[in-house]
């Protein structure tokens, strides 16, 4: 592989709220290679949201992203020096505002939301809105525009085009929706998609159709994409490389092939074992104790050490960084677990620790009730 | 159990549901069914129902979980509720320990409700965030006069623990817990009052992964510690297979497959659940690919397609009698006559259809020339005609229109019965309740409106 596409590195993402900060995203960093749909997986809470908008530097107040480096295409989308002051001030290189707006977002990086009836505007009709879009990100004249818009519908498969056209986004169902906003999304032809939770809210058959169209697509005109998901089953079925986010930290990199049938980290494990399976029958889940701790205050060590059965006492002091784990000559796989050999901090030697199971869950009582994310 | 045969009393079965049917008033309002005609006497009154749920037949027996599964729209939540009596049923009825809750009302149905529960979806919108969660287990209890006041506290504390809460919980509101705590405090109150059967719809599709193994694995010890009996709606296939005995797939208002778990996942005999079994993405990436998609949208149930209602999105309709084609044929047939009704494409010319849809074999004969006369309305850009001919002449011939399917086949896995919904399995039934005539008739044209 040559350059990547988009590397994101250290990337810190905070929130500044009357609790305390929130380290939202907590120093991640990855790549996107050309052509490739890379998952990024964790549950409600693990920062996955926080990371994708901050790559779009959409992040409001009170977030704010304080450290790290987004490149994309040999451009700086963000980036932080120090001043003679010793104060840390955006590169000169670091795209401006407006920059972003009219070059990047859209155009070069598009995203796709989880809920479409939010994304379009009840009150135009859905052809308008894509046909705008295009006139604005294209400089297209506006009978081009709607041209070209048709086309896109037709492509992702919306019967009767023309018709649709000049119809309004209540009067499609949910899976049509999600279909426009893709279009939408692949009209400016991006180089990078950004998809969060695209079919979440979706039924199976539906699901199953989008991700089938997703695949075709991304093979015709070679879009990478991140995929953002807590669905192991859709990171399995179309992900080449697959991020897994605990508590705003990546704690397991790997070509998903690798991530299934060689799991290096113990919190993707639990994970995996504790969904049921359409395809045999399981007899006793095995759930993770516990709930994600609040990322105001994440525990030290390892972040998943409260909960993690093979937990002991290292985990508690030694925080692991993400460690190439894979065999000579085979893909990279990186892990962030003390239990490797990599680590040598003396793990087969630590007393195991109780984890909460006990008080599991009262210990996620939650004063706000809010998630992170 | 199913709609086959005689509907003998089970004296296992703890709720028996007989042919129920809900329709909704589509109308709503007083001038809501009048619509105005350029014609004496220019206004008319119309009405038009939504049939959520139309003729539904299963026994649940006393321990057992019986999952519903379905797309979203396909009445799987009007089910439910028209069980539990929250929603007047249409017709039918529904016997509970013997009872038909669809015959009564006021106090003695009240009464009843103490020993049937539901929990919902949403816990947050399910928990009145201005009521502490000790008084919120107890309010059911109070309502159906149970116990004294100090009783109900005890009794709170205790079924708290039980859910995995801690008893001192009880003076805390509903917002200072996590999702999958609030549907624990749901559950803690559907127990309150000691219930026989728990309705469940889709009570952990808004939970993360982790958290909703942790729900179903407390809600299986419950089941087995207070003999309960579950009623189980959720859309994703993964937890129906795991917290089921027996599963029931519904598709716009019709149950079109009910059997044992096991049964229905390793040998599904109903077209329906083997591409909604399909289409479920397995989390192994060596799994491959899968094979068919279903493609077009439900139908409207306002006026469901007659017949078999799943027939216009079937990778498997049955070909006519009246014709004599190949199945490849048959096939292309019927995918063209899907793409018409979808305007899918802009293409015209008739040889670059045919090549388009019919490059292995057109038809001949009868069927040949009905073809080539739709071809030919495309031409002309009449696609109304192409789609009337396509559909009156094909689609609406096959058996699967004219006629209902309802058949009993042999388990194959299980000693349970099968019900299976479709004509495919006709030669392979024990029992039918298909109505013999119809199906003579199968060649006979199906209704103007009934297309697809």
């Amino acid at each position: 592989m040559t350059e990547p596409l988009l590397s994101v590195r250290d990337l810190k993402t905070q929130f500044f709220t009357e609790d305390g900060t929130v380290r939202a995203v907590d120093g991640i960093s990855f790549d996107v290679y050309e052509g490739e749909i890379v998952g990024l997986v964790g549950e409600s809470g693990a920062g996955k949201s926080v990371a994708t908008s901050s790559i779009l530097r959409l992040v409001d107040s009170p977030g704010e992203i304080v450290g790290g480096e987004i490149e994309f295409k040999g451009e700086t989308i963000f980036g932080l020096e120090e001043d003679g002051a010793g104060e840390l001030r955006p590169r000169d290189e670091m795209l401006t505002e407006s920059e972003m707006r009219k070059r990047i977002r859209g155009r070069e990086i598009a995203i796709i939301f989880q809920d479409p009836m939010e994304s379009l505007n009840p009150v135009f009709t859905v052809g308008g809105q894509l046909r705008e879009f295009i006139e604005i990100n294209r400089d297209l004249d506006p009978d081009e525009a709607r041209e070209e818009a048709i086309d896109m519908l037709r492509e992702v498969g919306i019967p009767a085009p023309e018709s649709r056209y000049d119809e309004y986004p209540h009067q499609f169902s949910g899976g049509m929706r999600q279909r426009v906003l893709i279009a939408m999304a692949l009209a400016c032809q991006p180089d990078l998609i950004i998809a969060d939770e695209p079919t979440t809210a979706l039924d199976v058959t539906v699901e199953g159709e989008i991700l089938e169209m997703v695949t075709d697509l991304q093979e015709k005109y070679d879009t990478s994409f991140i995929w953002v998901t807590h669905d192991m089953s859709v990171v399995a079925e179309i992900c080449d490389r697959v991020n897994v986010m605990y508590l705003g930290e990546i704690i397991e990199q790997a070509e998903v092939d690798d991530l299934f049938y060689d799991t290096k980290h113990p919190y993707t494990s639990a994970l995996l074992d504790s969904m049921p399976r359409p395809d045999k029958t399981v007899d006793e889940l095995r759930p993770i104790e516990g709930v994600m701790p609040e990322a105001i205050n994440p525990p030290s060590g390892c972040r998943f050490h409260s909960r993690c059965p093979e937990a002991r006492e290292v985990c508690r002091e030694v925080h692991p960084d993400l460690r190439d784990l894979s065999d000579e000559g085979a893909a990279t796989h990186t892990g962030a677990c003390v239990k490797h050999d990599a680590f040598d901090v003396g793990y087969d030697d630590s007393p195991a620790i109780e984890t909460q199971t006990g008080s599991g869950f009262s210990a996620g009582l939650t004063e706000t009730g809010g998630e992170a994310e | 159990m199913s709609g086959v045969g005689p509907a003998e009393s089970d004296p296992d079965a703890l709720l028996q549901v007989r042919d129920l049917c809900k329709y909704f008033d589509n109308d709503s309002g007083l001038l809501g069914s009048v619509g105005l005609d350029d014609e004496f006497p220019y206004v008319t009154r119309s009405s038009s129902n939504v049939r959520a749920v139309d003729g539904v037949s299963f026994d649940i027996k006393e321990g057992e979980t019986l999952g519903l599964v379905g797309e979203s729209g396909c009445g799987k939540s009007t089910l439910a509720r028209t069980v539990l009596r929250l929603l007047e049923p249409t017709s039918g009825s529904v016997y509970f320990q013997g009872e038909d809750l669809a015959s009564l009302s006021g106090e003695p149905l009240r009464r009843m409700r103490k020993d049937m529960q539901m929990i919902f979806q949403d816990p947050q919108s399910s928990l009145d965030p201005r009521m502490k969660v000790g008084p919120i287990v107890e309010e059911p209890m109070q309502a159906h006069g149970m116990l004294d006041e100090e009783g109900r506290e005890a009794r709170a504390k205790e079924l708290l623990e039980k859910v995995g809460l801690d008893p001192q919980h009880y003076n805390r509101y509903p917002h200072a817990f996590s999702g999958g705590q609030r549907q624990r405090v749901n559950l803690a109150r559907a127990l309150s009052v000691n219930p026989d059967f728990i309705v469940c719809d889709e009570p952990v599709s808004a939970l993360d992964v982790s958290i909703q193994a942790q729900v179903l694995n407390t809600m299986e010890e419950l089941q087995e510690e207070f003999d309960l009996t579950y009623l189980f709606i959720a859309h994703d296939l993964s937890v129906i297979r795991h917290i089921s005995d027996r599963v029931a797939v519904m598709y716009l208002g019709n149950i079109v497959e009910l059997a044992d778990k096991e049964e229905l996942f390793e040998n599904p005999r109903h077209p329906y659940t083997r591409a909604l079994l399909d289409a479920i993405p397995v989390p192994d990436p060596r799994s491959g690919g899968r094979d068919e998609l279903l493609s077009g949208d439900v139908p409207s149930p306002i006026d469901p397609p007659s017949g078999c209602r799943f027939r216009t999105r079937c990778p498997k309709l049955i070909q006519p009698e009246a014709y004599d084609m190949t199945d490849e044929t048959w096939r292309n047939v019927v995918r063209f006559q899907r793409a018409v009704k979808r305007r899918a494409f802009e293409e015209t010319d008739p040889d670059a259809l045919r090549g388009r849809y019919f490059d292995d074999g057109v038809p001949s004969g009868d069927a040949g020339t009905l073809l080539d006369e739709a071809l030919g309305h495309i031409q002309r850009d009449e696609w109304d005609d192409a789609e009337a001919i396509l559909t009156e002449r094909f689609a609406d011939e096959s058996v699967c229109a004219t006629a209902k399917p309802a058949y009993e086949v042999e388990s194959a896995l299980t000693d349970g019965r099968h019900y299976a919904a479709c004509h495919l399995r006709r030669d392979e039934a024990v029992a039918s309740a298909v109505d013999e005539s119809a199906l003579d008739g199968a060649a006979r044209l199906g209704t103007p409106e009934a297309d697809d």
